[in-house]
């Protein structure tokens, strides 16, 4: 009946996320055109002075490269195809991997981040959530004291030292896991149980190091949260009422939830962050390392690429997390008078 | 006279802190009847907030009753309801035997949820058949002047002046004998206050709730419904009077003053013209010595700085605490 | 009146610990290269060598001391740090309170700007411009984090202004007819003071991070050493899984240290300040 005030407001966020998303992949556009020096200009002039030994495939990338990226015709121009390409799903040609498309090139290794990134993020959540919680609930105890200092320095160790710690105990010093790669060298793969298995071994300290970092975050917040509404005016009504204080908890939890789910959102950004950089400790066949090669290698075209793929996931993903917060709080599915 | 509710017996109740203590209330003892509203007033600062939590046994550190007794009648039998622990209290008192209304009442319902679950979670609290909760809801909500269907709502979907009646139709809806209120009406707009107390005293004469005390220093609002006044002045009674003798004649310095610092319409008020008590309320960590209004009081003896005064009654229905009016002021 | 602002947080146990913990890390920053006058950059044949009397810390994969490393490393990457914490808190500091005193469209620009680098995946974004610059100094890398930590440090400065300057005093101000600059100055600026100060700590924190983050992707600082680039060398030269723990351990050790500290200064502050934390 009252799904009018939803739909306002994510068509709101619809449209603030895609402005947002347009502002940003024209910074992705503009950067390598506006700093100082050009350097997209250089790399094209200096490609048949990277590499000697096939000066015909070069010049035939020279030749497409410049094609693709126009410098010629004016800016206006050359960013008008860029977004329609872009639309298309064409994001040129990689330099590195020539004369392979960079569409090609980074859709295979997408579900591998999202496999590694999704789970780990969401158990992260739910973990340091329910962690915070508990110590909101024991507040003031030595549960509540040791979550809170655990979390507190937890949450400063970055993922991939995490990762390069894990790997040199468990995989060298005790030789439990494998300590690199998502799956065995020469296995290809496939569906077979044998797979799973090796995949799953691979998975492990890549998982386990972006979710015990993660968690300290979300169980510090958490606990702030939940001790401040367990202080408001409805708990303190609802505890004069006679209202047991585990019910009185759980509300302050769901209503502690709300803000966290948001929070979630913002900091997609980061963790993505993060986890690029985790795949690259671990040799992880991701965008992270796929990225990390484009980089190295300077491949321009890859590293737009990957870049306008990966806002748009973040912007989609926060885009979910929004249609999913206003279907949890009421305030926004029927529209608050304030 | 009607019965006795509740007794308070000499009450000291002090908010111990790392090294001292703030004695927020200091020996007070009184009654409160069954069907009688009770104003309590007096300057921010004197107790009153403290002796609200005494009332409803809120007493959660560093606040620490020190001495003495409250009695409440639980079932037709005086129960030391100052003995209980915080379970008990909680079991027992809030929300059957006591409720309060909450100061910002504003924001005091579960805010995510429609009320009507909140009224089936309170009747899971307490035991009760959650269907028949509803009903009796749905009857009180008709009561307060709001319409059933709402309890169907979220608290956001009401206007202000309506959720502070449905946090008073939700607060009594366990027929508490007594309701306390504390500053109820200080957030709400002037029409809103009217009504509000209309559906306070409309609860009290269907029988919902028995007695209500009515903490404010707003006394153009208190003088609208209470029976009765208790004023207080740091941490202590200075005077208990019927509503009616208090404006008539006030008899402590303190309560003078304090009647007088307000535009009242009573004639009889307004002709002694508007005067303000000049200085503020003592700390309550180092009282002044002997009556604690000495330092302020225009009538000051040389007792008054010696001894404390106590609380007698001096006329029916009149205690004060005053050497003013004790044969012992010589 | 300093002074006794100060006093309540040398009473709070936490906060010691973690502003000892702290300076121990900035004087190792400061002075150690001073003290320990070994090369960081000069390559030897003792490579790869454990810790010993010679190499407290072990030698990497040319020989270099790691140990001098990790004294210039913390050095560099606390001079980053800093840095990327004055340009966020100049910028948000300006952002927040040019929007709450003009007001209107001023406020209504600013703020959308604010939310729209708020809601960009910042990281990404300081990875791409760092790709594009062939060479990086300290403070490049800076800058580059510090365009982006700010936003919601502008929002929280505009919400806290507008709040101040509904009281009496600014209005008196504002009726006297100063100019903006002087309200901001004199009125308004005390007011946020412990709440920057609180949010520059966290500001460091972040450039820390952010530096470490963009070296190991091989954005870092082009020349001279950081906590993050020697994690860098160490994940190129396999030393994790070679087992040369001594290389990889202290430039993690002390990114952690600094930034937990920074983080126990932060809260702390936080709770002794802001009392509704302090709680019951």
């Amino acid at each position: 009946m009252a799904s009018k005030p939803l739909f306002k407001f994510l068509l709101r966020r619809f449209i603030f996320l895609l402005v947002t998303y347009i502002v940003a992949t024209t910074i992705v556009f503009i950067l390598p055109r506006a700093i100082p020096g050009n350097p997209l200009a250089q790399l094209l002039s200096n490609l048949s002075r990277l590499a000697q030994a096939n000066p015909e495939a070069i010049r035939a990338a020279e030749r497409t490269l410049m094609a693709e990226f126009g410098i010629d015709k004016p800016l206006l121009v050359q960013y008008v195809t860029f977004v329609f390409k872009a639309l298309r799903g064409d994001l040129g040609t990689s330099i590195s991997f020539y004369p392979r498309k960079v569409i090609d090139l980074v859709v295979p290794v997408i579900p591998w981040t999202l496999v590694l990134l999704l789970p780990a993020t969401l158990v992260a959540w739910i973990l340091g959530n329910t962690l915070g919680a508990m110590a909101a609930y024991r507040r003031n105890t030595w549960i509540d004291k040791g979550v809170l200092t655990t979390s507190l320095i937890v949450s400063q160790i970055p993922y991939y030292w995490l990762g390069m710690i894990f790997i040199f105990f468990f995989g060298v010093r005790l030789g439990w896991l494998p300590t690199q790669g998502a799956y065995s060298l020469g296995t290809i793969p496939n569906l077979s149980w044998g797979f799973f298995l090796d995949a799953l071994k691979h998975y492990v300290m890549p998982f386990a190091s972006i979710v015990i970092s993660a968690m300290g975050g979300w169980a510090i917040g958490m606990r702030v949260m939940v001790v401040y509404e367990l202080g408001s005016d409805y708990s303190l009504f609802s505890e004069y009422l006679g209202m047991k204080d585990k019910r009185i908890f759980k509300y302050a939890f769901r209503n502690s939830l709300l803000p966290q789910i948001t929070g979630l959102a913002l900091s997609l950004g980061g963790i993505l962050g993060g986890a690029l950089i985790t795949e690259i400790v671990f040799n992880y066949p991701g965008t992270g390392f796929l990225l990390f090669k484009a980089l190295t290698t300077l491949d321009y075209p890859m590293i737009q690429g990957i870049f306008v793929i990966l806002i748009a996931s973040i912007y989609l993903a926060n885009f979910i997390v929004d249609f999913l917060y206003a279907l949890i709080d009421p305030r926004i599915r029927l529209g608050q008078e304030e | 006279m009607n019965e006795v509710l509740m007794r308070i017996e000499n009450a000291k109740a002090y908010y111990k802190l790392e090294k001292v203590s703030v004695r927020a209330v200091d020996g007070v003892s009184f009654e409160i009847f069954e069907d009688e509203v009770i104003g309590v007033v007096g300057e921010s600062g004197c107790g009153k907030t403290t002796l609200s939590n005494l009332i409803s046994m809120n007493i959660l550190k560093p606040l620490t009753l020190v001495e003495g007794k409250v009695f409440m009648k639980i079932d037709g039998k005086f129960e030391e309801i100052s003995s209980m622990s915080r379970e008990e209290v909680k079991k027992k008192l809030w929300g059957k035997e006591i409720t309060i209304v909450p100061q910002s009442a504003m924001n005091a319902l579960m805010p995510t949820i429609r009320m009507a679950k909140y009224v089936e979670h309170l009747a899971q609290s307490h035991e009760l058949n959650g269907k028949e909760l509803l009903q009796k809801a749905e009857k009180r909500f008709e009561e307060v002047g709001l319409n059933p269907l709402w309890l169907k709502r979220y608290p956001f979907e009401l206007s202000g002046g309506m959720r502070q009646r449905a946090v008073i139709a939700i607060a009594t809806i366990l027929n508490p004998k007594l309701l306390i209120a504390d500053e109820p009406t200080s957030a709400l707009d002037v029409v809103n206050q009217k009504v509000f107390l209309k559906v306070l005293m409309q609860l009290k004469r269907m029988g919902v709730v028995r007695s209500i005390i009515f903490i404010t220093h707003d006394i153009a609002t208190v003088r609208q419904i209470a029976d009765r006044i208790i004023v207080m002045y740091a941490g202590k009674i200075v005077e208990i009077s019927t509503m009616e003798k208090i404006l008539q004649r006030p008899l402590h310095p303190y309560t003078k003053g304090l009647f007088n610092s307000v535009l009242t319409p009573e004639p009889e008020v307004r002709r002694r013209g508007i005067s303000v008590i000049p200085g503020t309320p003592p700390n309550l960590i180092n009282p002044p010595s002997g009556c604690r209004f000495h330092p302020r009081c225009p009538h000051v003896m040389e007792v008054c700085k010696e001894r404390e005064p106590e609380l007698r009654e001096v006329e029916e229905g009149s205690k004060v605490a005053c050497f003013l009016y004790s044969e012992e002021r010589t | 009146m300093f002074a006794t602002m100060i006093r309540p947080l040398f009473k709070n146990k936490k906060f010691i610990v973690g502003i000892s913990i702290f300076l121990f890390f900035l004087m190792l920053g400061i002075l150690g290269p001073v003290l320990y006058r070994v090369s960081p950059t000069k390559m030897t044949w003792d490579y790869e060598q454990p810790p010993s009397a010679k190499y407290p810390l072990g030698t990497d994969t040319y020989g270099r001391d790691v140990l001098a490393q990790l004294l210039h490393g913390i050095r560099s990457s606390l001079y980053i740090g800093f840095l990327a914490a004055i340009i966020s808190l100049s910028i948000g500091t300006v952002v927040g309170s040019l929007a709450a005193v003009k007001r209107g469209i001023v406020d209504d620009t600013l703020m959308a700007i604010t939310n729209i680098v708020l809601t960009t995946p910042s990281i990404l974004i300081a990875i791409l411009i760092a790709s594009y610059l062939r060479i990086r100094s300290m403070e490049v890398v800076a800058v580059i984090l510090g365009l982006f930590q700010w936003p919601w440090f502008a929002r929280a400065i505009r919400a806290q202004l507008m709040s101040v300057m509904s009281r009496e005093y600014v209005y008196l101000s504002i009726m006297a007819g100063y100019s903006d600059m002087r309200l901001v100055i004199e009125d308004l600026l005390p007011t946020i003071a412990t709440y920057a100060f609180m949010s520059f700590v966290l500001f460091i924190n972040g450039g820390i991070m952010g530096e470490a983050g963009l070296s190991l992707i091989g954005l870092g600082p082009t020349r001279g050493i950081s906590l993050g680039l020697m994690l860098q060398w160490a994940v190129l030269m396999e030393a994790v899984r070679r087992g040369l723990w001594w290389w990889f351990v202290p430039p993690g050790v002390a990114i952690v240290a600094l930034t937990a500290s920074l983080m126990v200064i932060s809260t702390t502050m936080d709770e002794v300040f802001n009392p509704r934390l302090r709680e019951e």
